[in-house]
C-alpha cells in the first residue's frame, strides 16, 4: 500500500505544481505582455483594496468563468461538445507522469524516485501524448458547427501532424546521445560534465535538436507565433469559438497546462531539469551545510533589501489614494520581513553543522528547488516569445515544418548518429 | 491484479469495437475505434509489452486515426438530420453477440489454468526497445526495407490516382 500512497502524493504534488503554475503564468503573461508593451498590465481586482500586484486577478476570473451562463450552440454534437474541453485538459496533465522533478527522497529509509512513472519508453510516452493532443481541438471545432471553429480544428491538425514528425526527430538525437528512452536516465546523464567543465546538458551536446525542439513544442502549444488554431483576426477565436464559461476556461487552462509541460520537457531534455550545475548529488550532500548556510544568507539580505524598498516606498507615497491601498507598500514589507526572519531563525540553529539524513533532504529540495526554477523561466520563454513575434501565414508554417524543419531534423540525426559512430 | 485488468481492457476494446460498428455517425465510429485502440495499448501494457502499448497509441491513434477523422470531418457535418440509422437498436445484440460468446468460451477455458497467458509468462525483456529493435534492424531488416519500398509505392500510386494522369510531375 504504501507504493500507492507514494504515487498519490506524487500524482498530487504534480497537479497542485501544473495548477498553481497556470494561475501564475495568467499573471506573468498579463504583467509581461503589458511591459512588453510599455504599459502597467491588470491593477483593478482587490481583497480588501490589496492588489497585490494584479494576482487578484486570476481569482476574478475563475469567479467570473463559473458564475457565467454557459451558452451553447443549437445544433451542436452533444456528447462530443461536451467530451472535447475534458479530453484537452486530460492530455494536457498526463505529460507529467514521466517528467522527473527531482532525483529521490529519503523518507523513513525508503528511496523514493521524484517522478510519478519511470516507464521505460518515457520518451516515446511523451510522443504519443502529444499526437493525442490533437483530438480534444480537432473535436472541439468540429461537435460546435460553426464554420470558424471547423476551419480551426483542421488547421490545428494540419499544423500538429505536420510538427509531430519534427518533434520525434530531434528527440531521436537526444535518445541516441543519452543511449535510453527512459526519460530519467536522460536526466540523469545530463549531470556529467563534458571535457571536464561543460554540463553535459543536452542544449550542449545537441544544439540544433534543441532548436527543432523548441520549436515543435511552442507549434505543439498553439500560441504564437503558431497559433493559426485560434487566429483572431482570421477565424474570430478558431476552435473554441462555441464555449463558454468554464468549458471555455476549461481550454484556457489546458493552454498553460500545456507551457507548463513545454517548460519542463525543454528544461528536462535540454537543460538538466534537476540538475545543479557542477553540483551532483553527492557534493550537494557534502556540502550541503555550506550551501544551505549560503542560501540562508542570500535570502535575509535579499528579503530585508526588498523590504527597505517597499518601506522607502511607503514613506514617499503615503496618502497617495487616501483609501486601502495605501496600505499596500507596508503589506509588502511585511511579507518580505517575515521571510527574512525565517531565514534569520534558520541561521542561529547552525545550519553549517547539518547532519546527513538533512543533508539528503537539503539536496532534494535543492533540485527540485532547480527544476522549478528552470522551468518558470522557459515558461516565461514562451511568454516573452509570444508578445515579440507576429504569427506565421498558413503557407509560412507548411514550408518551415515540411521544407526546413524536416531535412534539418534528418540531417541532426544523421550527423549525430555518424558522431556517436566514430566517437 | 493483472488478471482484473487484463479483463478489464479487454471488455473496453470488446465495447469499442462494437460501438464503432453501431454508431450512425462515422466522426462517431472512428472515435470508437480510437477508443478500442486504446484498449489494445492497455492490453499490452498488462502483458508487459509498454513498447508496443506505446507504439499502437502513437501510431494508430495519434497518427492514423487523426488522417481518418481530418478526412471524415471534411465530408460530414456534426448533426445530421433525417439520415436512417445503419441498424435498429434491437439487433445490437446480434452484433455482440459473437464476442460475448468469445469472451465467455474464453473465461471457462481459462478458469481452470491462470487468469492471463496462454503460453507462459514471457521472458524478461521480452518486447522491449532493444528486442524488438534487434529483431526489426537484424533479422528481418530485408523484409522491414521491403515494407517501407511498398508504402513508397502506395505513396506515389496515391498521388497517381488523386491526381489525375496529366497533371503529374513527370509528365
Amino acid at each position: 500500500m504504501t507504493i500507492v500512497y507514494e504515487a498519490l502524493a506524487k500524482i498530487g504534488f504534480m497537479f497542485a505544481l501544473i495548477m498553481g503554475m497556470v494561475v501564475v503564468l495568467i499573471w506573468m503573461e498579463r504583467k509581461g505582455a503589458a511591459y512588453i508593451q510599455d504599459r502597467t498590465g491588470p491593477n483593478r481586482a482587490a481583497i480588501l483594496g490589496v492588489r497585490l500586484a494584479g494576482l487578484v486577478h486570476p481569482v476574478a476570473d475563475v469567479f467570473k468563468l463559473l458564475f457565467k451562463e454557459d451558452v451553447t450552440p443549437t445544433n451542436r454534437h452533444r456528447a462530443l461538445y461536451n467530451l472535447a474541453p475534458w479530453l484537452v485538459m486530460t492530455v494536457a496533465l498526463s505529460t507529467y507522469a514521466v517528467i522527473p522533478f527531482g532525483d529521490f527522497l529519503t523518507v523513513a529509509g525508503r528511496r523514493i524516485p521524484l517522478v510519478v512513472a519511470d516507464l521505460d519508453v518515457g520518451m516515446l510516452y511523451i510522443l504519443a501524448v502529444a499526437s493525442l493532443g490533437t483530438y480534444g481541438v480537432v473535436l472541439a471545432g468540429w461537435a460546435a458547427n460553426n464554420k470558424f471553429t471547423f476551419l480551426g480544428g483542421l488547421r490545428a491538425t494540419a499544423q500538429m501532424i505536420s510538427y509531430e514528425i519534427n518533434m520525434g526527430l530531434a528527440l531521436l538525437g537526444l535518445m541516441l546521445v543519452f543511449g535510453s528512452l527512459r526519460v530519467t536516465d536522460i536526466t540523469a546523464g545530463q549531470g556529467a560534465l563534458l571535457w571536464g567543465f561543460i554540463p553535459m546538458w543536452g542544449v550542449v551536446v545537441q544544439p540544433l535538436g534543441f532548436l527543432l525542439f523548441i520549436t515543435t513544442v511552442y507549434a505543439e502549444t498553439n500560441r504564437n507565433p503558431f497559433d493559426l488554431p485560434e487566429g483572431e483576426s482570421e477565424i474570430v477565436a478558431g476552435y473554441h469559438l462555441e464555449y463558454s464559461s468554464m468549458k471555455f476556461a476549461l481550454f484556457f487552462m489546458a493552454e498553460y497546462a500545456h507551457m507548463v509541460i513545454g517548460a519542463a520537457l525543454i528544461s528536462t531534455l535540454y537543460f538538466g531539469g534537476y540538475q545543479v550545475p557542477w553540483l551532483p548529488r553527492p557534493a550537494l550532500e557534502s556540502h550541503a551545510g555550506l550551501l544551505l548556510t549560503g542560501t540562508l544568507i542570500f535570502t535575509l539580505v535579499m528579503s530585508l533589501l526588498i523590504a527597505f524598498a517597499f518601506l522607502r516606498r511607503a514613506s514617499r507615497e503615503r496618502g497617495k489614494f487616501q483609501d486601502a491601498r495605501d496600505r499596500e507598500p507596508g503589506l509588502g514589507a511585511g511579507l518580505w520581513l517575515i521571510i527574512g526572519l525565517a531565514a534569520a531563525a534558520g541561521l542561529t540553529r547552525q545550519p553549517w553543522a547539518v547532519g546527513s539524513a538533512g543533508a539528503e533532504v537539503f539536496a532534494s529540495l535543492a533540485q527540485v528547488g532547480v527544476f522549478l526554477f528552470k522551468l518558470v523561466f522557459f515558461a516565461w520563454l514562451f511568454i516573452w516569445v509570444r508578445w515579440t513575434l507576429p504569427r506565421f501565414r498558413y503557407d509560412q508554417l507548411m514550408n518551415l515544418g515540411w521544407k526546413v524543419m524536416l531535412p534539418l531534423g534528418v540531417a541532426n540525426l544523421l550527423v549525430t548518429a555518424l558522431v556517436m559512430a566514430v566517437v | 491484479m493483472e488478471g482484473l485488468l487484463f479483463w478489464f481492457c479487454g471488455s473496453l476494446l470488446l465495447l469499442g469495437g462494437v460501438m464503432m460498428v453501431v454508431q450512425r455517425s462515422a466522426v462517431v465510429s472512428a472515435l470508437w475505434l480510437v477508443f478500442a485502440f486504446l484498449s489494445a495499448a492497455g492490453i499490452f501494457a498488462v502483458l508487459g509489452g509498454t513498447f508496443l502499448a506505446v507504439m499502437q497509441v502513437l501510431v494508430y491513434a495519434g497518427a492514423i486515426m487523426v488522417l481518418f477523422l481530418f478526412v471524415i470531418m471534411m465530408l460530414q457535418g456534426p448533426v445530421m438530420d433525417g439520415e436512417r440509422r445503419l441498424m435498429h437498436p434491437a439487433l445490437w445484440p446480434l452484433i455482440a453477440a459473437p464476442p460475448a460468446a468469445v469472451l465467455i468460451m474464453l473465461a471457462g477455458f481459462l478458469r481452470g489454468d491462470r487468469m492471463v497467458g496462454f503460453a507462459g509468462a514471457p521472458a524478461p525483456g521480452f518486447g522491449s526497445v532493444v528486442q524488438v529493435a534487434t529483431l526489426l534492424l537484424g533479422r528481418y531488416l530485408l523484409a522491414f526495407e521491403l515494407i517501407s519500398i511498398i508504402l513508397l509505392v502506395a505513396l506515389i500510386g496515391a498521388l497517381a490516382v488523386g491526381r489525375g494522369e496529366r497533371k503529374l510531375p513527370w509528365k
